[in-house]
């Protein structure tokens, strides 16, 4: 089955008010391109569901996509720093932060994964966290020791970047997949940007390199220099002029606007080199 | 003070030295000091050391240090790919020996504060989080913290919120290293070009054991040689305020 679509139409899937994550950390491997689509379609009132988001909860902050966040850490790392718009964002009460750790984060989409309530978590004794962000303590029915525990999120899309893929959805991710093959397994439904789409053969030659599976898949979307100014390893790095133009950008108050009209031609480039 | 170092390699070489050979060390994302730090020590002092990068290599050898410590190039030489789930396996079951961990405040109990100050829905300050931080702190064996920065603002009597609190070995800044004891911060040394007058203004809480701890034995040429050789791009210079490079 054939799901490739065109960036602005897998991004038309993405409804105001769902729950989603979003593949790669901080400035690495974001799906960018989708993410700046989001942006120019005006989708409201978003739940990003990601331990380490940095140039996608940043740039969704500024556009005012989302209203919640639940993450461990948001950076652009350095040389950038801090990501000053979602911190603006934060600080004037237009986006609530659901305080967690990545790896509570990380229990959540397990739990969604595993098709269980909740999970356990080790650590966070001495932490403020739980009893802001509603964690539960269960005591072990079986040693009776206490564990803090967190209830399953089950995002409703994940949005994921990769390197391969083919059109039924099978993908490889080169280098780390850092959080996406459990994000890929937790959300209901998939969309990938990819910056290749190979013959199915490909995949089948080697099954055991393809971290998501056609299964979880609703689209694909063909998106060379997707993660721009991410990185997509090994293709490319994060482009350092791209990181400050998009900084000094949204540093005016039309900047945002700007920056979407100006990167549109490269985001949606990729349908039309394979058209 | 010497013209042969300043903060920058003071940092990275402190931090170098207070890893033990053997151990199996976590360097996480936004971290160039201790990734320098960590190459350094495994070609000083520490050579069966391992780095376990968040990049997703066990002792990568990219071909040459970046910025960023999250970068999949941290994967490069490295004979497996360990993700973000698989690190956090190991450390929830006790197989990190030490880890280094960032902060945005942290008071005399040793509490850290990476979330926010003020009203949680809209904080006068909003702080980066502290990413794995307040899982890894009971977990990790020993945590060193570290920070390019020493100001009242950041080491504080008592942080307004708590992120992360557990086993901290020691702290390392531009101005001094502090360690834990009996639940409380404590100078353990002074680098050599600070004074302790200036160590007071700059810290927020009343310094335990102030008049009584020795100075940071400065980098040896020995070091500082292997320091430009791990580091030629100056990595270890990235999180650093101008103020506190332009302070020594």
């Amino acid at each position: 089955m054939n799901k490739q679509l065109a960036l602005e139409d897998a991004a038309r899937l993405i409804r105001d008010g769902q729950v989603i994550t979003i593949g790669g950390t901080l400035c690495q491997r974001v799906p960018a391109a989708f993410v700046r689509e989001i942006a120019r379609q005006g989708v409201r009132d978003l739940e990003l569901v990601k331990p380490s988001p940095g140039y996608d909860i940043d740039l969704l902050a500024a556009a005012g996509c989302v209203r919640r966040i639940r993450s461990g850490i948001v950076s652009l790392e350095q040389p950038y720093g801090m990501a000053p718009n979602f911190r603006r964002a934060v600080e004037e009460g237009r986006l609530e932060v659901i305080e967690n750790a990545c790896p509570t984060i990380m229990a959540s989409l397990q739990a969604a994964s595993f098709g269980v309530p909740f999970q356990p978590v080790a650590g966070l004794e001495g932490s403020d966290i739980p009893k802001v962000s509603g964690f539960g303590k269960v005591a072990d029915p079986f040693t009776g020791k206490e564990v803090y525990v967190v209830p399953a999120i089950r995002p409703d899309w994940a949005i994921i970047h990769v390197n391969e893929a083919d059109v039924r959805g099978n993908a490889r991710i080169y280098g780390s997949p850092v959080w996406d093959r459990l994000m890929s397994r937790a959300a209901q439904r998939c969309i990938l940007t990819t910056e290749k789409i190979l013959p199915t053969e490909h995949f089948a030659a080697q099954p055991e390199l393809t971290i998501i599976p056609e299964v979880f898949v609703e689209a694909v979307v063909l998106a060379r220099g997707g993660a721009w100014p991410t990185s997509s390893y090994p293709e490319y790095d994060v482009d350092d002029d791209g990181m400050w133009n998009y900084l000094e950008r949204l540093r005016a108050p039309e900047g945002l606007a700007r920056y979407l009209e100006e990167s549109k031609s490269h985001d949606r480039s990729g349908i039309e080199v394979a058209a | 003070m010497s013209s042969s170092y300043g903060p920058p390699e003071m940092m990275a070489v402190a931090m170098a030295r207070l890893i033990r050979d053997g151990e199996l060390v976590f360097v996480g994302v936004n971290s160039p000091l201790p990734l320098v730090a960590v190459s350094l020590a495994r070609r000083l002092h520490a050579p069966s050391s391992t780095l376990l990068s968040i990049g997703g290599g066990i002792n990568p050898t990219p071909n040459k240090l970046g910025p960023a410590t999250s970068n999949a190039r941290l994967s490069v030489g490295s004979a497996s790919v360990f993700d973000n789930v698989d690190f956090y396996g190991l450390v929830a079951r006790g197989g990190v020996d030490t880890t280094f961990l960032g902060l945005a405040q942290v008071d005399e109990r040793a509490r850290v504060n990476s979330s926010f100050i003020g009203e949680r829905q809209r904080p006068a300050v909003r702080f980066p989080g502290g990413g794995g931080a307040a899982a890894i702190l009971p977990l990790s064996r020993r945590v060193i913290l570290w920070r390019a920065s020493h100001s009242p603002r950041i080491f504080v009597k008592e942080v307004p919120f708590v992120t992360s609190a557990g086993n901290i070995d020691r702290i390392v800044t531009p101005l001094c290293i502090f360690r834990k004891e009996k639940g409380q911060l404590v100078l353990d040394s002074l680098h050599p070009y600070v004074t302790r007058e200036r160590l007071v203004e700059s810290t927020g809480f009343a310094i335990k054991n102030l008049d009584g701890a020795p100075l940071t034995p400065p980098p040896t040429e020995g070091e500082l040689a292997e320091l430009m050789r791990v580091d030629p791009e100056g990595v270890r210079r990235v999180e650093f305020p101008a103020r506190e490079l332009s302070a020594a």
